[in-house]
């Protein structure tokens, strides 16, 4: 009766920012981004792409509870770096991952398609 | 620090490839990634789905939302489904989501005047639109001796004098939704295992204690060469991670006979579609869909600018 409408889990609402970004105040170089409507497929993603920078001392995310549809992903990061940089950083890895994986893929699939 | 990169090329090999099922190995990258493709596959890539059901007449056994229901978890073809809006962001249509750009109609008339039960089918859907049809199962070898005997997938059966009309509307939608949006039957990877025997220790165990070690594991991983009654792998993959042959070496008393590792960074994915999409189709849906989710995440501009501001203010009240 009281069940939350299906959608809100990807819509993200009007007048909300799909990422925002926390300074944190007391530590220099770390941060909170918050990610409305992602779950674990976003979040655990970013967070191992982060863990491959040398620079992060600190990647993590979490789902704050199964009803609020958003992440949050903290990063620490030493001085060669800023959390801001890094977070770029992995998704523009991440990004270009999926385009090499994708022409891989399409590539296989002409190549097994081609031999029958 | 411009010009890093972390980047991973992964590699990719198709064992098994048909319209409704793939087979295939992804190495050199992470199960987060591998994980990534499995989640978007189940629950994000788009296909069509009926969303809306009009019941014009029902006089069947079944009531008119067990009928909607079923409608709804009809696969429609969905190739086009990509490229084609949410009813929820079409502009054409104010969001009644009736229009040619977000939805499809289909039409459904039947009704039984012989004594014969009538089987009214997917087959008896009519569709707007020939691109959005029901999947045919008939085409590929599922197991029917007789083509006759192929109508489609049941829906409700009539008695004499019953009838069914209704118009209906498929919507384009994702599984976290509703599981009828899901293009995917199963989607599942697993780690690659990789197993080592101990040949030496292996040479000194009789031919009763090798057929034990062999017998040991519940799937058929390991066999004996009949010509020189040496224990090899027959089937890695068979192999569940059920460490039984680890206990059985151990409690021989012979631990380090057999190792089995997972290799952490290759996979072998099997992907079975529903019939919506294309099974290399729905790979590379999800490959697109995921890179499309990670755009998404990018930190907007006034983000990066107003943390500029604040920045700076912020490194000159810490005394910078």
């Amino acid at each position: 009766m009281n069940a939350p409408d299906r959608y809100e889990r990807f819509v993200v609402p009007e007048g909300t920012k799909k990422v925002s970004y926390e300074r944190d105040t007391k530590i220099i170089n770390a941060a909170s981004f918050t990610i409305e409507r992602e779950d674990h497929t976003i979040g655990n993603i970013v967070r191992m792409q982060l863990h491959r920078d040398g620079n992060v001392l600190f990647a993590g995310y979490k789902l704050p509870h199964p009803l609020q549809y958003k992440i949050i992903v903290r990063v620490h990061t030493s001085s060669q770096s800023s959390p801001m940089q890094a977070y770029n950083l992995a998704i523009n890895d991440l990004d270009k991952e999926l385009d090499h994986l994708k022409a891989a893929f399409e590539a296989e699939v002409a190549r097994v398609s081609g031999e029958y | 620090m411009e010009g890093a990169s972390y980047q991973r090329f992964p590699k990719v090999k198709i064992r098994e490839l048909k319209d409704d099922y793939a087979k295939f190995e992804l190495r050199e990258t992470d199960a987060s990634v591998a994980n990534a493709l499995r989640r978007v596959m189940i629950a994000e890539v788009p296909t069509i789905a009926i969303d809306l059901v009009e019941i014009e007449v029902n006089s069947s056994v079944l009531n008119d939302e067990f009928i909607a229901h079923r409608l709804g978890l009809i696969p429609l073809t969905s190739e086009r489904a990509m490229s084609m809006r949410f009813s929820r962001d079409c502009d054409a249509c104010d969001g009644d989501g009736q229009c040619e750009f977000c939805s499809v109609e289909f039409h459904l008339r039947a009704k039984c005047i012989n004594d014969q039960t009538l089987d009214v089918t997917s087959k008896d859907l009519y569709s707007s639109d020939h691109t959005v049809v029901p999947v045919d199962f008939s085409d590929t070898s599922s197991g029917f001796e007789n083509p006759e005997d192929q109508r489609g997938i049941t829906i409700v059966k009539l008695r004499k004098g019953q009838e069914l009309r209704l118009r209906a509307i498929a919507r384009k939608g994702i599984g976290k939704d509703h599981a009828k949006w899901s293009p995917a039957a199963t989607v599942t990877f697993m780690y690659e295992p990789e197993i080592h025997i101990n040949e030496e220790m292996m040479e000194t165990l009789s031919l009763e204690e090798k057929t034990s070690v062999v017998e040991s594991s519940p799937t058929k991983v390991f066999g004996i060469n009949p010509h020189t009654q040496q224990v090899e792998v027959v089937d890695p993959e068979a192999y569940t991670y059920d460490d039984e042959v680890l206990k059985k070496v151990e409690a021989m008393g012979k631990p380090g006979l057999v190792e089995i590792y997972a290799k952490e960074d290759s996979f072998i994915f099997t992907v079975e579609s529903t019939g919506a999409v294309k099974a290399s189709q729905l790979v590379l849906n999800a490959i697109e869909v995921l890179k499309q989710k990670l755009d998404a995440v990018r930190l907007s501009e006034d983000t990066v600018e107003a943390d500029d501001q604040f920045g700076e203010l912020g490194a000159h009240m810490r005394g910078g």
